[in-house]
């Protein structure tokens, strides 16, 4: 890894320079909420923010996305894969790592080509956090990025620590080379102070161990039974989870008939829809199937590998006050 | 920067005929229209393809035939919903959009050298058939072939000249085809259940199990049905001894993309999440046994 320094005076020349790699999105505060969007200044930040309400998935995942345009008439479509670059500025490690999960599933095994180009086509610069009550990144073991982005500001006394981890991380750092300096001992020192304090500020906790285990012998309790009955099944905690990424698929037919487009938008597993086949049987038929298939979901990407990344996000936004971290201790017999 | 293949694209096909089979299920012949593309559209049975109907959507359909060559990709479609009504709309001459094939499949060499027991419920024929085209193409490959097919009633009858054939004449090719019919009433099924009392009978599919021996040796079951089904028909396996690795079954889930990525076909639990699109559609008994909610 090279290490790099980006002294706080040079913050702001910074960020500027980022306009030349493509369109600049960053944490912006919208009412009681934060959300990711283009900014033209560093005054429009928020990097102090908790969390995003909509995670970062939204640039590679698209909330809803034309796939073809396609005419029945001359029998032919055309695929519509944009091509515009992007950067990401300011995201936490916990979203670094859910694209990590994502990629997974998007780009190691049958690549998916709309999300790998807009992936090749974002320039991801990570940004140093605190966790709020919310937070229990530290226990799924997603608190730290060790790769997943472009370059990584860790913040010290005067200025920013930066990880430098792709190769297009590398070519930012050295076209700004006259903001950037070398990294000195105190600044490492710095470094490591803030992130021991950092850990020691987790105030939320998840046991993970044997978590996969847990929750299959807890498949019958009457756990899943009490929440469902809290549950709105509204599908909030899918949109604002970090690595929910299922989607539907619709078609678009326009006035003449002949042409339209396929699009494909978020689907949420909480929705009754999303278990049903044709004819009308559902395999998932009440909220408590549904709900006990999220936490199994979110519980293994695979049989080895949680899919949560710890963001809190679908604790702090859900409407019926459903806690997730709760309800995975009370699968555990941890609390009753 | 190397070309992306786009997995989302379909590719079109034509449709060289369409056969009604019963009042709600029509068989489709399709063609590629890129011969080049049909050469290396290489599928298993218990295989399937997403088609597309443009305007209307995308729906899974299993392939209900071993692929010949040249090939005519089969499917037999109910119509259930947008996408199938769409599809028995279609006429001859008219396209269809294909993606796959997906899924894992039956596993023809695992299999080979055993006896074959297949047991298929109204449409679950349908991948059956495949296995039992492949099965009839590389005769020599397999042992003794028995079909248990669970019918509504003789209208609802999919593939009935070729059936009948076999319930009829199979033996010369060492097929063994039991029939079973619901409709207590129905004439035409009882009087093939006249012609051979040992080979139908009125009941559900697992009734079936009472008119021959089914014996465990070295045999493999494969089991294609409504959902309902299964753990009947594997209950009565089990009674009979079949231990769990020799019982497949292929399952029936609203798959959207057929790869792995949509989410929809998820089922499972912590130690064992499979996605029916990629991990099956082909699963052993063993499978459902690790995994909840499977059937």
């Amino acid at each position: 890894m090279i290490y790099v320094k980006l002294p706080r005076e040079n913050f702001t020349a910074f960020f500027e320079s980022l306009k030349n790699y493509g369109k600049v999105y960053g944490p912006v505060k919208i009412s009681e909420s934060y959300g990711f969007k283009e900014v033209s200044n560093v005054a429009q930040l928020s990097l102090e923010y908790p969390r995003t309400m909509i995670p970062p998935k939204k640039f590679f995942v698209k909330p809803k996305e034309r796939i073809f345009e396609f005419d029945e008439e001359k029998m032919e479509y055309r695929e519509t894969v944009e091509n515009t670059e992007i950067v990401i500025f300011g995201i936490h490690p916990c979203d670094i790592n859910a694209i990590k999960l994502i990629d997974r599933v998007y780009i190691n095994e049958m690549p998916d080509k709309y999300y790998q180009k807009r992936r090749e086509n974002a320039l991801l610069i990570g940004v140093s956090c605190h966790p709020d009550e919310y937070c229990f990144c530290k226990s799924t073991g997603t608190s730290y990025a060790t790769d997943g982005f472009d370059l990584f500001l860790h913040e010290i006394n005067d200025g920013y620590l930066v990880r430098v981890a792709t190769e297009k991380g590398h070519k930012v750092i050295t076209q700004n080379k006259h903001l950037i300096r070398e990294v000195e001992a105190r600044d490492m020192e710095d470094f490591k102070e803030n992130e021991r304090k950092r850990l020691t500020e987790f105030k939320l906790e998840l046991n993970i161990s044997g978590l996969q285990d847990m929750l299959e012998l807890s498949h019958d309790r009457a756990i899943w039974r009490e929440y469902a009955d809290k549950c709105f099944g509204c599908g909030t905690c899918n949109l604002v989870c970090p690595t929910c990424r299922c989607y539907d698929v619709v078609d678009c037919v326009n006035l003449d008939l002949k042409t339209g487009e396929r699009k494909r938008k978020w689907d949420s597993c909480m929705l009754r829809k999303h278990g049903l086949v044709a004819g009308g049987l559902n395999f998932r038929p009440t909220r408590v199937e549904r709900l006990r298939n999220r936490f199994n979901c979110k519980g293994s990407l695979r049989e080895d590998m949680m899919n949560c990344v710890g963001c809190g996000r679908c604790t702090v936004y859900c409407p019926a006050d459903i806690r997730y971290v709760e309800v995975l201790q009370k699968v555990r017999g941890e609390i009753k | 920067m190397m070309r992306l293949e786009n997995v989302l694209s379909p590719t079109p096909a034509k449709i060289i005929k369409t056969e009604k089979m019963t009042d709600i299920e029509r068989l489709i012949n399709l063609e590629f229209l890129d011969k080049n593309f049909a050469k290396e559209f290489i599928y298993k049975p218990g295989q399937f393809v997403e088609v597309s109907v443009m305007g209307v959507g995308e729906a899974p359909i299993s392939i209900c035939a071993a692929r010949t060559n040249p090939d005519i990709l089969q499917l037999c479609v109910r119509k259930v919903g947008r996408v199938t009504n769409a599809i028995h709309n279609r006429k001859e001459g008219d396209l269809l959009w294909i993606r796959g094939p997906y899924g894992n499949g039956f596993p023809m060499e695992t299999i080979e050298r055993s006896h074959l027991l297949l047991v298929g419920g109204g449409l679950g024929i349908a991948p059956l058939r495949g296995v039992l085209q492949y099965a009839l193409q590389n005769r020599e490959k397999y042992g003794e072939i028995t079909v248990f097919y669970g019918i509504r009633c003789y209208n609802m009858m999919l593939f009935r000249d070729e059936f009948l054939h076999l319930f009829r004449e199979g033996d010369k090719q060492n097929v063994k085809f039991y029939l079973s019919y619901e409709a207590p009433d129905d004439k035409e099924c009882y009087e093939l259940a006249c012609e051979r009392s040992d080979r139908c009978t009125q009941g559900v599919v697992t009734k079936l199990f009472e008119k021959t021996e089914v014996s465990p040796k070295n045999t493999y079951a494969i089991i294609c049905g409504p959902p309902i089904m299964y753990k009947f028909v594997v209950r009565e396996l089990i009674k009979r001894e079949f231990r769990p690795e020799q019982i497949y079954m292929t399952l029936e889930r609203r798959m959207k993309c057929g790869i792995g990525k949509c989410g929809h076909c998820i089922l499972g639990n912590g130690t064992s999440i499979k996605y029916v699109c990629k991990d099956g559609p082909v699963f052993t008994y063993l499978d459902a046994l690790n995994t909840k909610g499977m059937i």
